[in-house]
């Protein structure tokens, strides 16, 4: 394999405080190696005047499932440019592909990489629909990639949780569903919500019950964060919380922060749950009280889903809340579905707009937690793509964090109450290089448990992306001179010139192989697929993939001597 | 901890059933001397398909205008045809994701054109949802809470012969009874009478739609018929409604029927639980579109032009391109079955079809390739658009997969120039 020296270059590695900025990093075998001065090297690479990274890692980005191809079927508008198409690649080694908001697979992995990212994580995978999230995922190119399987909206969890189940048992359902679905971690979406939608019931507040079931999101959100801690997942419970998007849910955030009591789990896209009801419109920032409440919880990591302004389209799982926000689709259409007594979804089109007092607070909102979050290594760069808007925007957005003067010009052309009265305004700090370099790639990789990804330590992954300093930052990751995936170069100022396939992360939790067998009636009762069909093996998984790396993580399980 | 760890599934996989997007995938399936033999179901549709696939390996060979040649010599035609059509069409798509997957890098390396056997059907479900997108479920979903399925302009099981039996009518639903309605179809006789009600139309579909919307929305409409005015009643008092409908049954401008059981729906979800359920999707229609969809950005019914990639659901229709003289070479992908004949026509075919596929004369190239779920293992799309279904390979048929035989098709092509 290709033997890489990167010298002269600004090494920008958070998880090595103690290593010298200046230092050369050697690439060899897809890692990062410690080379012999004498060593004889295929390629040196001149990074005098560059910052070098590692590869980006967005832990939270819809790029796979039934949702995001529903996404791109109600938007052909995303994929031509007004009654044009959209030009073809003018390089040989892309595919046709196209769109913004919603990408096809394979230009989502082209323009990652472009960024210098070279790994994704899909958030919301619905188990009954796991197989179509492996299937795309493995259509993206060069991208490592995984997802988390939605739990705590199934009937089976809920109804296990009303009869008052042993623990155990509920532990090891899910247990076995991260291993049916090949998942990397859980995600709740909207705890109970899901579900309770499909009974009629339009709202559900953290201690509200579940009409039919009888069980609260508060039951739900502390019964699956044990159950990960015992399972011993890297990746802590992944929460979308109750009641996103409405005035005052703040409450809400805080009461599931709450309803932890004290366990690890990871809030996402905060940014929109972070809304209090004060003021003339009843819609203010609560972003302040939810970032002391991260700062005083360690327990508790987020991303942010900022948003930014223009056409995208939002796509969750959240089939009751999607529901009441249908009303403000743009353009006027969206798909909604109950999906196998397993989750929902619902994709609702809309275009954040710079004079909407609501959607520049929305704005303000995102910034503000931001700056406000004093530990980097618990907040991560989102935007929800492509809820707050699409992944191509995070230049722009990294350019806002770092760049007090811009952010204010910015904050200017916004709804005149916005622009006059946020607590933005006052805020000062601009995020370092190294805060960003935190925030899109170690802290994620930390928080996913990639102990290989992340960081440039000797024995990494060769995930490097090296950016000639600018003092624009937006201008600065736009396009790195040089991405390198598990040591080849692939993509060189803007062009991809390799495209190899990425790898799959998945977790192998251990638990009681009895509880298939066991729960063999009632799984059989609320899904229409054989039981016997419901879980991916290795050689399926690697055929998804397009023959990508099968990329294991080990579980610790804290239970193994009383189960065993 | 190994025990733990160990695999929790030993039992023999079961087979998914290819041949309609159903995908019933609680069967088993055994070779026997004479044909098969189907445990589970007695689906007149699938064992029709089965008749065609004999459980041993395929005598097809490959052939250039008649003529029985090599692996090599069949592509190197085909190459050497594409190569210079300057407007090919790649029709058919009856195939699983992995033909889907190559299927799409061939339209790519080639500017083609994709439409799917069943695009008419495929593009009325889409330009429906393009236009106003709608609300749907599952299969599991009916099964445990739809106390109304209303079956509208459909008899499903005429094609879809397991549809009831999936949807588990006759089960008992937790919530109370289930009552199932014909609308403008005859009822399936297999049913529980007591269950069961049939609706004559009142005019078309068109306009009986048109009026239940209206009475669901609670305007006065003094001529409508009481039957009809009943059925709302009863759409606004079940708790979880589901409205059926076929795309390859419904006439003319079927969108719009579409499009108006969206607002139906959307108009009683409003203050109880409806959603739609169309059925489709058969001869790989729905993998085709998905797969389609996330590798490019856009539908089937899209060229890969010069300026970029150009989706129009009406101008690049099968039928539409060979009768106007706007496709200049075929290929036809038709792994399933016999049942989607070669379109009639004259430009230059390539044929990767089913061994039983009649092989038209003239300018054919025929490739047999392997039936998925059958001689070849991959995944399909189920009818309702959630699930993915692994397809088995049951039986040794000696032939390529079509996925298989568009890569090494690419090969004989070379790179773009």
């Amino acid at each position: 394999m290709t033997t890489y020296r990167l010298q002269g270059g600004r090494v920008i590695d958070p998880a090595h405080p103690d290593l010298p900025e200046h230092r050369d990093l050697g690439l060899r075998d897809g890692h990062i190696v410690e080379l012999h001065p004498q060593e004889a090297i295929d390629h040196v690479i001149d990074a005098t005047g560059c910052i070098i990274m590692a590869g980006g890692i967005d832990l939270h980005t819809h790029i796979g499932g039934g949702k995001v191809n529903l996404s791109r079927l109600l938007l052909p508008e995303d994929h031509r440019r007004g009654l044009d198409a959209l030009a073809l690649p003018d390089n040989l080694l892309e595919l046709a592909s196209c769109g913004t908001c919603t990408p096809g697979t394979l230009a989502t992995g082209y323009r990652y990489v472009q960024m210098g990212y070279t790994s994704a994580f899909e958030p919301a995978m619905v188990a009954a629909n796991a197989r179509q999230a492996h299937l795309e995922m493995g259509d993206i190119p060069i991208l490592d990639h995984g997802a988390y399987v939605m739990a705590g909206n199934d009937e089976l969890f809920l109804q296990l949780l009303a009869e008052g189940a042993d623990f155990e048992r509920i532990r090891d359902y899910l247990g076995w569903t991260i291993h049916a679905t090949k998942a990397l971690g859980v995600k709740v979406v909207n705890p109970g919500g899901i579900s309770a939608f499909k009974f009629n019931q339009r709202k559900l507040d953290v201690d509200e019950a579940h009409t039919h079931w009888q069980v609260t999101p508060r039951q739900i959100v502390h019964t699956l964060a044990r159950a990960l801690t015992e399972l011993g997942l890297a990746h802590p419970l992944h929460i979308h919380a109750s009641n996103l998007g409405v005035a005052g849910n703040i409450e809400s955030t805080l009461e599931t922060i709450d309803a932890l009591g004290g366990l690890r789990a990871h809030l996402t896209h905060v940014q929109f749950h972070a809304y209090g009801k004060e003021g003339p419109m009843k819609f203010s920032s609560a972003a302040l009280q939810l970032a002391e409440a991260v700062n005083a919880n360690p327990n508790i990591s987020i991303d942010v889903g900022q948003i930014l302004f223009g056409q995208t389209v939002t796509a969750s799982g959240d089939s009751m809340r999607q529901f009441a926000n249908s009303g403000l689709a743009h353009p006027r259409k969206w798909i909604g579905a109950d999906i196998e007594c397993d989750a929902g979804c619902g994709v609702v089109p809309f275009r954040y707009r710079e004079q909407s007092y609501v959607n520049a607070l929305q704005w303000a909102i995102g910034l503000e937690l931001f700056l406000l979050v004093d530990d980097p290594w618990r907040i991560v760069l989102t935007t929800d793509h492509p809820n707050g808007g699409p992944f191509t925007s995070y230049p722009h957005l990294i350019r806002l964090l770092m760049d007090k003067s811009f952010r204010d010009e910015q904050l200017s052309r916004l709804h005149p109450d916005v622009a006059a009265n946020a607590a933005l305004k006052s805020m000062t700090r601009e995020l370092s290089l190294h805060e960003i370099a935190i925030m899109t790639r170690a802290a994620p990789a930390r928080l996913l448990g990639l102990t290989d990804r992340g960081h440039l330590g000797v024995g990494a992954a060769a995930d490097v992306a090296i950016y000639r300093e600018d003092a624009n930052a937006e201008v600065m990751f736009t396009e790195p001179t040089h991405v390198f995936k598990d040591g080849v170069l692939v993509a060189e100022r803007g062009t991809i010139v390799a495209v190899p396939t990425g790898g799959v992360h998945y977790a192998e939790p251990a638990f009681d192989r009895g509880i298939e067998r066991h729960l063999a009636a009632r799984l059989r009762a609320t899904s229409s697929i054989d039981l016997r069909h419901r879980v991916i093996g290795h050689d399926e998984l690697c055929g998804c993939c397009n023959g990508g790396r099968l990329l294991p993580a080990e579980c610790h399980a804290a239970f193994g001597a009383t189960a065993a | 901890m190994t025990a733990l760890s160990a695999p929790v599934s030993t039992a023999p996989a079961p087979w998914t059933c290819p041949f309609c997007a159903l995908h019933c995938d609680s069967l088993a399936l055994q070779p026997r001397r004479n044909g098969w033999q189907l445990q589970g179901s007695d689906c007149p549709r699938a064992l029709a398909a089965l008749a065609h696939c004999p459980p041993q390996a395929s005598v097809a060979r490959p052939l250039v205008r008649g003529e029985a040649v090599s692996l090599d010599d069949a592509l190197h035609t085909a190459a050497t045809w594409l190569l210079a059509s300057r407007a090919p069409l790649i029709g058919g798509w009856a195939t699983d994701v992995a033909g889907a997957r190559s299927a799409y890098r061939l339209a790519d390396r080639l500017g083609a054109v994709s439409d799917h056997a069943h695009g008419p059907a495929l593009t009325a479900a889409l330009r429906a949802q393009q236009d106003r997108g709608g609300y749907t479920t599952t299969l599991a979903e009916v099964r445990t809470r739809a106390d109304l399925i209303v079956c509208v302009g459909t008899q499903p099981t005429a094609h879809y012969p397991e549809f009831f039996r999936r949807c588990g009518a006759g089960e008992p639903l937790a919530s109370g009874p289930r009552r199932i309605v014909f609308l403008g179809a005859t009822a399936d006789t297999t049913l529980p009478a007591d269950t069961v009600q049939t609706l004559p139309l009142t005019g078309d579909l068109f306009d009986t739609l048109a009026q239940l919307e209206a009475l669901v929305a609670g305007r006065p409409l003094a001529k409508a018929p009481d039957p009809l005015r009943a059925l709302a009643t009863q759409l606004r008092e079940a708790r979880y409604a589901v409205l059926v409908w076929e795309g390859a049954t419904l006439p003319a401008h079927g969108e719009l029927i579409i499009e108006a059981l969206n607002r139906l729906v959307g108009l009683l979800n409003q203050h109880t639980r409806a959603a739609t359920l169309g059925l489709g999707g058969s001869d790989g229609g729905y993998t085709a579109q998905q797969v389609h969809t996330w590798l490019s950005g856009l539908p089937l019914r899209t060229r890969i032009g010069p300026q970029g990639p150009d989706h129009d659901p009406l101008r690049h229709d099968t039928r539409r391109l060979l009768d106007q003289g706007e496709a200049d070479a075929l290929v036809w992908i038709t792994s399933f079955g016999p049942g989607l004949p070669v379109p009639d026509t004259t430009v230059p075919r390539i044929v990767l079809g089913h061994p039983a596929c009649p092989v038209p004369a003239g300018d054919v190239v025929f490739i047999p390739v392997a039936t998925p779920g059958l001689g070849s293992a991959g995944h399909a799309f189920r009818f309702d658009g959630n699930v993915v279904l692994p397809l088995q390979r049951v039986v040794e048929q000696g032939l390529p997969s079509v996925g298989t035989v568009i890569d090494q098709l690419l090969s004989a092509l070379g790179a773009r120039a």
